[in-house]
């Protein structure tokens, strides 16, 4: 009884403010300050080939790309990811998508990116930058060991010829 | 001073006295300036014994002496003046000065070096008036008055440029200061850790950061993954604390403001709106109802009970004791509507023990008024009377 009546009154008392519930808004301005302190420091000093930036007004998705590093089949390619930042950033990770299709072993159908530090790797001292350099790292050295796709997994161990072939194929088709 | 001078007539002008500080290093005259000390009867260790003179005794009325001749020597224009020594100051830097009269002595020094054509043409003048002064007492005493104006003066520009050095030394260190404040930011809000905690792997976030770090994230180090442990992770490293604030005071003030007011919030939000008015007062006051709520009820029960015993002595006895505890309280507690949270939880504390305390006399009052509804008669009265008064004080 005296429960729920303080309840009514408690809801009563904020949408008197303005219908603001506390708690999201004071979370939420946590982890968005954090993503604008990263957004400026990415502007001050980005990555090598790499951007990212908000899609909108939403600052937390947001939109990366990264140029395919010379001296691997990617070469020449430019892939967009998207980035989703949950809630709770940064003590959760965000989630990286690939949005142009690529032949990598460790990069789904989805464009999902199977790394270690966007799973149970993750720690909340660790940037989007840090991640951008980390998925551009899997450009140059494929971990074929714990692939998503083990047809091309397979294929990079055994024939990295044919492998280094198909992937430049793919990043002409659909990555310029 | 002026007795060290070997040609006393001669000398007193003011070149050799601007040439003693001037000597302490030879490569700071020029030619010009020599010339004119030779011309005054300055020969080289004249010069040097008198800045020994200068060095050892920094005399009062040395500095007073030359800075009377100022008004005259130097040009009329403060800027001037200024721009000059700010050229030179890579000179003044290299020489081991302590005493700030000294610097400025030197500086003016430099500056009759610079201005020795000007000097030259106001040599007469000076000569004048400086033997006038050495006869004259009376004038002396005058031009001692108009010294001690211009030393307040210089002093007054002394701390100008003081204050400005440390403006140029502040400025100096700020990009000094941009890597501290990256050094001295949490890795987790990725802002200046405010009340930074240390992990055993030596990596320090804010307590807050960490914390949460810890709770979502499992208890390892966000910077290197090593395990860390409970109880450390909720210390304040006090020393970098300090120094946070004292690097950045105002960020971290902000920070508390910001902090307080979402504090507030948060309570706000936990306890039931306030109807108007500041909110502290309203949780206050709710804590204190909520502290209070449980024992309400029975406070008032023995409060009930106590002021029936209360009647009942009025009837027998006169002198006030245990009864009127009930009545403390109930004054305690209207006293009571802003307390602080200690003061709460003392209160809290009391209150329970004296309701203990009546609540267990209150049981044997209860048994008495048992024991005497079944007796009807003055004779049980008396006897209860008797009962109140064996049991009512040892306690």
């Amino acid at each position: 009884m005296s429960t729920m009546n303080s309840g009514g009154m408690s809801a009563g008392g904020v949408s008197s403010r303005g219908g603001r519930s506390w708690p999201s808004t004071t979370s939420v301005s946590s982890s968005g300050k954090r993503i604008q302190k990263e957004m400026a420091d990415l502007n001050m000093d980005p990555p090598s080939d790499c951007s990212a930036g908000p899609k909108g007004d939403n600052l937390y998705h947001w939109v990366a790309t990264i140029i395919g590093p010379p001296g691997t089949p990617y070469q020449g390619g430019m892939f967009f990811l998207d980035i989703t930042f949950p809630s709770d950033y940064p003590f959760k990770p965000p989630k990286v998508v690939f949005k142009t299709r690529i032949y990598h072993c460790n990069v789904d159908s989805t464009g999902t990116v199977s790394l270690d530090i966007l799973k149970d790797g993750w720690s909340p001292a660790l940037t989007i930058s840090k991640v951008l350099l980390a998925v551009r790292s899997i450009f140059t050295t494929p971990d074929p060991y714990n692939p998503v796709v083990p047809v091309i997994s397979r294929l990079y161990l055994a024939d990295r010829a044919k492998h280094d072939e198909l992937a430049a194929e793919w990043t002409l088709r659909f990555a310029r | 001073m002026l007795t060290n001078k070997p040609n006393p007539e001669k000398s007193p002008t003011k070149e050799p006295e601007a040439s003693e500080n001037g000597e302490k290093i030879e490569s700071m005259f020029s030619p010009g300036f020599r010339s004119v000390a030779a011309m005054a009867g300055w020969d080289e260790e004249a010069i040097l014994v008198a800045s020994l003179v200068v060095e050892d005794t920094p005399d009062r009325d040395f500095k007073q002496k030359k800075r009377s001749d100022l008004p005259f020597k130097t040009p009329p224009s403060n800027s001037r003046r200024k721009r000059r020594a700010q050229k030179r100051s890579p000179v003044i830097v290299a020489m081991p000065v302590l005493d700030l009269g000294e610097d400025e002595t030197t500086r003016k020094e430099n500056e009759k070096n610079t201005n020795t054509d000007e000097e030259k043409k106001a040599e007469t003048e000076k000569k004048m008036i400086e033997s006038k002064t050495n006869k004259d007492e009376k004038k002396k005493a005058e031009s001692e008055k108009k010294k001690m104006m211009i030393e307040s003066k210089t002093n007054m520009d002394e701390e100008k440029k003081t204050g400005e050095k440390e403006l140029t030394a502040s400025s100096s260190t700020l990009p000094c200061m941009d890597r501290l404040r990256e050094e001295l930011s949490c890795a987790i809000c990725l802002e200046i850790c405010f009340e930074p905690s240390t992990t055993a792997c030596g990596h320090s976030f804010c307590k807050k950061c960490l914390r949460s770090a810890a709770e979502k994230c499992g208890k390892r180090c966000p910077k290197c993954r090593q395990l860390i442990s409970n109880g450390r992770s909720c210390t304040v490293n006090t020393v970098l604390w300090n120094t946070i604030q004292l690097l950045f005071p105002q960020e971290i003030e902000a920070r508390k403001a910001a902090a307080k007011a979402s504090n507030s919030r948060e309570t706000d939000h936990k306890s039931p709106p306030p109807p108007r008015g500041i909110s502290h007062y309203n949780v206050r006051n709710r804590s204190i109802q909520a502290l209070n709520s449980p024992e309400d009820e029975r406070l008032q029960s023995t409060r009930r009970v106590g002021n029936t015993y209360h009647e009942g002595r009025n009837h027998i006895v006169g002198p006030p004791g245990i009864a009127s505890r009930g009545d403390e309280v109930n004054v305690r507690r209207r006293r009571r509507r802003v307390p602080g949270q200690d003061e709460d939880a003392a209160l809290a504390l009391r209150l329970q023990r004296e309701e203990f305390m009546e609540v267990f006399r209150g049981s044997d009052d209860q048994y008495n008024g048992s024991v005497s509804l079944a007796r009807e008669n003055l004779r049980a009265m008396a006897s209860r009377a008797m009962n109140i008064r064996i049991r009512g004080r040892p306690s």
